[in-house]
C-alpha cells in the first residue's frame, strides 16, 4: 500500500502553504484535490472553467458556495478570462509578503503595484489623502481636521506602545469609529476613510483593536516597496498563489493528485479510500477539509466590462480598490468592498476590466446592495472615460473650407456639453455567489479539519491559520519555511533585474517602469 | 560587462516519469550526470545560459517536479514559456506515444509560437537486445509533422545535450521581437530585493 506521513485533502490556499512548508522540512506529502484545478474555494478559473464549476456546484450539497448565477456573453473567448473566487490584495507590510519572500513561491509570481484607494462618497469618488504629503496640500481639509489627521498617524504607527495603550484599552472592543471622534475629534468623512478604506474594515461594529492593526498595516506598507502601500499579482490572486505554493511542494517533493477524489476515510486505520479504488496510508496525520457552514458569509458579484476604468488606477498601474462605507448605498450598515482589475493583470482583454464586489451583508440586502454599487461604479467610470463618447458627425458639421473638410468646431463643443451616453456599459459577464464559512470541527485525533473564511480581501490570517495547522501536525511552527535554499542561483540573489523579464536590460533604458519601483533608492535608506 | 544582449527565456520540460528530464537538465546545467538521481531537482528552477554569436540567451528551466505524474501541472506551469523540450526514451516505446500527448498539451495550454523540441533520450541504452526502440526515423516524422526540432540525446554520456538547448536559443526570436513580447510581461516588483524597512510613513 501506498503511505505518506502526511495526506492533505484540497488544495485551497492554506493547505497549499501547509504542504509546501512540510515537504520543505522533509515530511512526505500527498496532496489529493478532487478538482482538476489547483487552488479550491480560492481558484483562478477561466470563464469556461467557470461554467462548469457553476454547474458541479449547482449539483454538491456540501459544497460552500450557493446561489450561484453566471451570465456569459456570446462574443467572447471564454479561455481569455481569468477569474478568482476568492480575490486578495497584498500589503507590503505584511506576514504574507514575508511568506512570499521566506518561501521564495515569489520567483513564480509576478507581482504589481496597487496605490488607488478610492472611498466613495456624494457619487464621487476621492482619492485617499494617506500620506503626510496628501493632507498638507489637501486644499479641502480644514486645519483642524488637517492636525487631527495627522495627530491619530503619529499615534497609531505606535499604538501598541506602553506609553499609547492607556489611550485606546478603554476602546478596545468598542467601536473604531467611535474611538476616533471622541479621542481625536475626526469627522465621520474622514474617519471612514480611515477604517473602511485604509484599514478596508467591513462594518461600523469593527472593533477599535482590530481597526487599529488595519490602519497601521496600511500606513506602515507605503514605501516598502515604493510609494504603493498594497500590490497584487498577476493572473490571479489567492489561486495563482496556491498554484505557486504547489509547485513550491512538488519541488520539495510531495506528490500532488488533481481530479481525484477521496471516497473513504479510516482514522482507525489511518488510510483513505480515493475514487479509483486506490488504497493509501497516512502515518501522522491527515488534513481535510470541514464541510460544517457557519453563519457568516459572503456574498460577490464579478462582472466583466468593455471599459478599462484607467481613470480609476494610479500612472502604469492596473488595480484599483472602491471602498462603499456604510450610509452610501441606500443605507448600507457593512462596506462594500470592490477591486478593479484591468487588462494588465491579464485577467481580461485589453479595453475591458474585472471588477470584484463583495460584502458580508447577508441575504436580500446584501444582494441588493452589491447591485447598486454596481450601479454607482457603471455611472462613474460611464461619466469619467469621456474618450469612449462616440460623438456622431452629421454632414452639416462638415464644412468644406479652400476644399478641405473641416468639422465645426463650435458645433463639436455643442455635442460635447449635451452628450448622453447611447452606450451602456457592455457587460461581457457577470458572476454572482455567496460563500459560507466552515468551521473546523475536530475529528480524530489524527485527523485535522481545516475551516475557511473568504471574508479578507487581503492575506490577512492566513499565514496564522497555515502556522497553526503546521504546528497541529508538527508540534510547533518553529520549521514553518526554515529552510536553506541551497540550490539557489547565487548570480540571481540581489540582482535588482525584474525575473520573468526578457528586456536586454543593457540596452534598453526601460523608460515605462515606474520610477518607485527602483529598489536601488529602497535600499539607501 | 557582457556587450552582448541578454533574454531570459523560460524553458518547460515535458515527458512521462523517469525518461530523464532532470538528468538532461543536470548536464545541461552543470555537466554532470548521477546514475541513481532522486526523481527531482531541488530548485525553484535551474538557470543556464547559451551564447550566441550576437546575444546571450537565459533559460529558465523549469522541471515537472513530479507534477506531471498524475497529470496535475498547474497553468502556471506552462504560461509564458517561450520553449520546451519534450522529452521520451528511446527504448520506452509507450514514452514516445505520451510524447505525443504533451506536444498536444503545450499546442492547447502554451504561447503558439512557443518552440519546441522533441528529444529520445537514453540513445545509450538503445541496442538489439535491449528490446525494442524508438525508431530515429518515427521521432523524426512527428518532429517534421508538428514542426519541431528533433534529437537523440544520452544525458549519461552528454552526446547531443548542449546542442538540444543550442538549437532551441538559435529558433527562439531575435531580441527586437522579443521586447515586443515582453510588453505583455512588464517589469514588476522584485522581491527579492531588500524592502525599505524605514518605511515612508507619515510619522
Amino acid at each position: 500500500m501506498e503511505e505518506y506521513d502526511v495526506i492533505i485533502y484540497g488544495t485551497d490556499l492554506v493547505q497549499s502553504i501547509v504542504g509546501a512548508a512540510l515537504s520543505w522540512q522533509g515530511v512526505s506529502v500527498l496532496h489529493v484535490d478532487k478538482s482538476p484545478y489547483y487552488g479550491g474555494a480560492s481558484a483562478t478559473l477561466s470563464l469556461t472553467e467557470i461554467k462548469q464549476w457553476v454547474e458541479s456546484n449547482n449539483n454538491d450539497p456540501s459544497s460552500p458556495f450557493d446561489d450561484v448565477k453566471l451570465y456569459v456573453s456570446r462574443n467572447i473567448d471564454t479561455s481569455k478570462y481569468s477569474i478568482d473566487l476568492s480575490p486578495r490584495i497584498i500589503f507590503s507590510a505584511s506576514d504574507f509578503i514575508d511568506l512570499l519572500r521566506t518561501s521564495r513561491v515569489y520567483r513564480y509570481l509576478t507581482i504589481k503595484p496597487l496605490t488607488m484607494f478610492h472611498t466613495y462618497k456624494d457619487d464621487f469618488f476621492d482619492k485617499l489623502a494617506s500620506t503626510k504629503e496628501d493632507i498638507f496640500t489637501d486644499q479641502s481639509i480644514t486645519v483642524q481636521t488637517k492636525r487631527a489627521l495627522l495627530k491619530f498617524m503619529r499615534f497609531v504607527l505606535n499604538y501598541q506602545s506602553e506609553s499609547s495603550l492607556p489611550i485606546w484599552t478603554d476602546f478596545k472592543n468598542r467601536p473604531i469609529a467611535e474611538f476616533l471622534q471622541a479621542k481625536f475629534k475626526i469627522d465621520p468623512i474622514y474617519s471612514n476613510e480611515l477604517v473602511y478604506t485604509l484599514g478596508l474594515c467591513p462594518a461600523l461594529a469593527t472593533p477599535t483593536s482590530v481597526g487599529l492593526h488595519r490602519i497601521k498595516k496600511y500606513l506602515t506598507s507605503m514605501g516598502v516597496f515604493g510609494s504603493f502601500p498594497a500590490m497584487f499579482s498577476l493572473h490571479g490572486g489567492p489561486g495563482e498563489i496556491a498554484q505557486g505554493f504547489c509547485r513550491s511542494g512538488a519541488v520539495g517533493g510531495a506528490v500532488y493528485r488533481l481530479h481525484s477524489d477521496v471516497s473513504s476515510v479510516d482514522p482507525d486505520t489511518q488510510s483513505i479510500v480515493l475514487d479509483d479504488g486506490t488504497n493509501i496510508k497516512y502515518r501522522e496525520k491527515l488534513v481535510i477539509p470541514s464541510q460544517q457552514q457557519g453563519s457568516r458569509e459572503v456574498r460577490r458579484l464579478v462582472a466583466i466590462v468593455s471599459n478599462d476604468c484607467k481613470p480609476w488606477f494610479g500612472e502604469g498601474e492596473s488595480a484599483a480598490v472602491v471602498v462603499f462605507p456604510p450610509g452610501t448605498l441606500e443605507g448600507n450598515e457593512t462596506a462594500v468592498q470592490c477591486l478593479i482589475f484591468g487588462a494588465e493583470s491579464q485577467q481580461c482583454q485589453s479595453g475591458q476590466a474585472v471588477w470584484y464586489l463583495s460584502t458580508t451583508e447577508k441575504g436580500a440586502k446584501g444582494k441588493k446592495e452589491l447591485e447598486l454599487a454596481l450601479e454607482k461604479l457603471e455611472s462613474a467610470i460611464l461619466r469619467e472615460s469621456t474618450e469612449d463618447f462616440d460623438i456622431e458627425v452629421s454632414e452639416e458639421d462638415v464644412i468644406l473650407r479652400n476644399g478641405t473638410p473641416l468639422i465645426s468646431s463650435v458645433r463639436l463643443g455643442q455635442s460635447l456639453k449635451d452628450f448622453v451616453p447611447r452606450e451602456k456599459l457592455q457587460y461581457l459577464a457577470k458572476l454572482q455567489y455567496v460563500q459560507h464559512e466552515t468551521i473546523a470541527n475536530p475529528v480524530a485525533d489524527n485527523v485535522i479539519p481545516i475551516g475557511s473564511s473568504a471574508f479578507d480581501i487581503t492575506y490577512d490570517g492566513i499565514v496564522e491559520q497555515a502556522k497553526k495547522i503546521f504546528s497541529q501536525i508538527t508540534g510547533s511552527d518553529d520549521d514553518f519555511f526554515n529552510v536553506d535554499f541551497e540550490d539557489e542561483d547565487e548570480e540571481d540573489i540581489g540582482e535588482v533585474k525584474p525575473l520573468g523579464s526578457t528586456s536586454n536590460s543593457n540596452s534598453n533604458n526601460n523608460s515605462n517602469a515606474e520610477p518607485e519601483l527602483t529598489f536601488g533608492d529602497a535600499m539607501e535608506v | 560587462m557582457d556587450a552582448k544582449p541578454q533574454t531570459s527565456v523560460k524553458l518547460v520540460l515535458l515527458g512521462e516519469a523517469a525518461v530523464g528530464k532532470s538528468s538532461l537538465v543536470l548536464r545541461f546545467v552543470s555537466n554532470e550526470f548521477q546514475e541513481h538521481k532522486e526523481p527531482t531537482i531541488g530548485a525553484a528552477f535551474l538557470t543556464q545560459k547559451c551564447q550566441l554569436p550576437n546575444r546571450t540567451i537565459k533559460f529558465e528551466i523549469w522541471d515537472t517536479a513530479g507534477q506531471e505524474r498524475f497529470a496535475s501541472l498547474a497553468p502556471m506551469y506552462y504560461r509564458n514559456a517561450q520553449a520546451a523540450v519534450v522529452v521520451y526514451d528511446v527504448t520506452k516505446p509507450a514514452s514516445f506515444v505520451k510524447a505525443r500527448h504533451w506536444v498536444s498539451e503545450l499546442h492547447a495550454q502554451a504561447s503558439p509560437d512557443i518552440v519546441i523540441a522533441l528529444v529520445g533520450n537514453k540513445v545509450d541504452l538503445a541496442s538489439d537486445d535491449n528490446g525494442p526502440r524508438v525508431a530515429t526515423a518515427e521521432g523524426q516524422a512527428l518532429a517534421d509533422d508538428e514542426g519541431l526540432l528533433f534529437l537523440e540525446t544520452s544525458a549519461k554520456t552528454g552526446s547531443n545535450v548542449q546542442e538540444v538547448f543550442t538549437a532551441l536559443a538559435n529558433k527562439l526570436p531575435e531580441p527586437a521581437a522579443a521586447s515586443a513580447a515582453t510588453q505583455e510581461t512588464p517589469d514588476h516588483i522584485d522581491l527579492s530585493a531588500a524592502p525599505n524597512k524605514q518605511a515612508n510613513c507619515a510619522c
